[in-house]
């Protein structure tokens, strides 16, 4: 395998490159960067540890508390507006 | 490559790995040759570019580091002057008319910090990843999570987007013309920006409109401040506010919701990736983000100054909208002045509409994996530029309904973006400690010490809201 200085110095040496050419335009892109390439792969679940869990259990709560307070505050500034 | 394809007989998928890996040089770049998109075509034009400007700087030292940057800032100016929209700046304008300058103006700088530290993080959990940041929920959290995460992304851009069109006609009402047609305007720039087909084009276009929110800082020359006033107050966070606590309190929230809100940890993780950067390009995407956050500091602190006016003068500007501002502040620093501050909310509104709607548009794609990125034409990606235009046309729609009780979205949009922001930095900082996304690229000690005191600090000044929410008279409300 080369590597990846020469790789991406190989396209960029061309003052106007072809990017027609398949080669050319892998060899600006990370392997990743590749839609297709993307698409066929996945970082796939991580395990959530029982600390984790509470701890977004404990802010989805939060939010929800918090947006119906938003709510009733909205609510409350309706009936006092003039 | 081992393990990257999709495995034809289980239609699972391949493990993903942090790798800087050529694609020119993997395994499979033979079966990519084939599989290559248009999108591929733009971004490895753009790759060039950075390439080359690094390749060729080597004969000219003094201005490599300036040509690679001017290629590669975008997102975190972008994310910055994007948040510096028509409700925040409205916020910053509220607080400057009823506390004048004082501890607001270095509490503005230090929300910006909080800022900084914050989409620092998504720089490189993109450049590391090259996925957007709904993306990565969904994959590494599951739907159920993911869902979660997204309900409070589309409710807060929705509300977002609806206040930026408030305050592109309420920008332009000053000026007399109608609210249709303001509206129609705003329409037009979102829909001519994504109309070029290439990330780097609608980039330009949005730099180009975004750098107008300096328009605050002539209109707070023309407020004559108290420069050593302004100085005084940096340095020694006073005077500090005197008023209702509970007022205090709900502009402390408007104006830290004016500087970190979902929707920026979205769009800019997404726009790295649209941008094509690479792990090498972090140390450019963090001068871009702190670029952002000082140039969206400045203006924002220009914004307070150029309504300390109505403070001095003992004016009441708690129920002002964003023409009313500019009315209010003719006497003091004259019509041009007033001029260029609702020219500057009509700006502030154009910029953050087109960037809200992008960032929804990012995220749907993502969720849907269906094509999302502004290098694919529209017949590639169309569920993306309909999620961005239907979005953008449904919140220009409904500030043209007369009578609509919008003030009050005007009203709590900084504060549900406060509110939301403490469960999109868990999983923000749950996905850069991962090393199977980020590899040598994970947080250190103090980035993590610095994402936690953030979230703790937010989360104890949503409790303050609640609890003056349900005890109004507590704080003496």
């Amino acid at each position: 395998m080369k590597p990846r200085e020469d790789f991406a110095e190989l396209g960029a040496a061309s003052p106007k490159p072809d990017l027609k050419d398949p080669r050319v335009v892998l060899s600006l892109l990370e392997t990743d960067q590749v839609v297709a390439a993307k698409q066929q792969t996945r970082f796939g679940r991580r395990t959530l540890s029982p600390g984790i869990k509470i701890l977004l259990w404990g802010l989805r709560v939060y939010v929800v508390v918090m947006f119906v307070l938003v709510v009733v505050s909205v609510i409350r500034a309706t009936h006092s507006a003039p | 490559m081992t393990g990257r394809k999709q495995d034809s007989e289980t239609g699972s998928f391949g493990s993903a790995r942090p790798t800087t890996e050529i694609a020119a040089s993997s395994p499979a770049a033979g079966d990519l040759v084939g599989l290559l998109t248009h999108e591929d075509v733009d971004r490895a034009r753009d790759r060039w570019r950075v390439t080359r400007a690094r390749w060729q700087g080597r004969g000219a030292q003094r201005f490599r580091p300036l040509r690679v940057l001017w290629l590669l800032v975008g997102p975190g100016v972008l994310v910055f002057l994007g948040e510096n929209d028509a409700p925040s700046m409205l916020s910053y304008s509220a607080t400057g008319a009823r506390f004048g300058i004082g501890f607001f103006i270095p509490f503005v700088v230090l929300t910006f910090l909080i800022g900084l530290v914050v989409q620092e993080m998504t720089v490189r959990l993109g450049a590391v990843s090259h996925r957007g940041h709904a993306e990565l929920i969904f994959d590494r959290f599951g739907k159920f999570w993911g869902f979660f995460s997204m309900g409070d992304l589309v409710i807060g851009n929705f509300l977002t987007l609806i206040t930026e069109f408030i305050g592109i006609r309420a920008g332009l009402g000053f000026f007399g013309i109608r609210p249709v047609v303001a509206v129609g305007v705003g329409l037009v720039a979102v829909v001519g920006a994504i109309t070029t087909g290439r990330y780097w084009t609608w980039e330009r276009i949005t730099l180009g409109l975004a750098i107008f929110n300096g328009l605050f800082i002539p209109a707070a020359i023309l407020a004559h401040p108290d420069w050593p006033g302004v100085g005084h107050a940096l340095l020694t966070w006073t005077p500090l506010p005197q008023g209702r606590a509970a007022e205090i309190l709900l502009l402390i929230l408007a104006d830290i919701g004016a500087t970190v809100t979902p929707w920026m940890i979205f769009f800019q993780q997404s726009a790295v990736v649209d941008k094509g950067m690479q792990p090498r390009d972090i140390r450019a995407g963090r001068f871009d983000t702190l670029l952002g956050a000082t140039l969206a500091a400045i203006f924002a602190i220009a914004a307070i100054l150029a309504t300390a006016p109505l403070f001095h003068h003992g004016i009441d500007a708690s129920q002002f909208q964003g023409a009313q501002f500019a009315e209010a502040l003719a006497p003091w620093i004259g019509h041009v002045g007033a001029a260029l501050f609702a020219l500057g909310i009509f700006e502030a509104g154009i910029v953050a509409a087109i960037a809200i709607s992008t960032s929804s548009a990012y995220a749907f794609g993502e969720v849907t994996g269906t094509g999302h990125s502004l290098n694919r034409p529209v017949r590639d990606a169309w569920p993306f530029y309909s999620t961005l235009l239907g979005s953008t046309c449904a919140a220009a729609a409904l500030v043209l309904i007369p009578h609509a009780p919008l003030e009050f979205v005007v009203l709590t949009v900084n504060v549900i973006a406060v509110l939301a922001m403490p469960p999109a930095l868990a999983f923000l900082i749950l996905l850069v400690n991962d090393r199977d996304v980020m590899g040598e690229h994970v947080n250190g000690f103090w980035e993590n010490a610095a994402g936690i005191v953030v979230t703790v600090l937010l989360v104890g000044v949503g409790i303050a809201f609640g609890v003056t929410t349900v005890f109004p008279k507590l704080l003496g409300g």
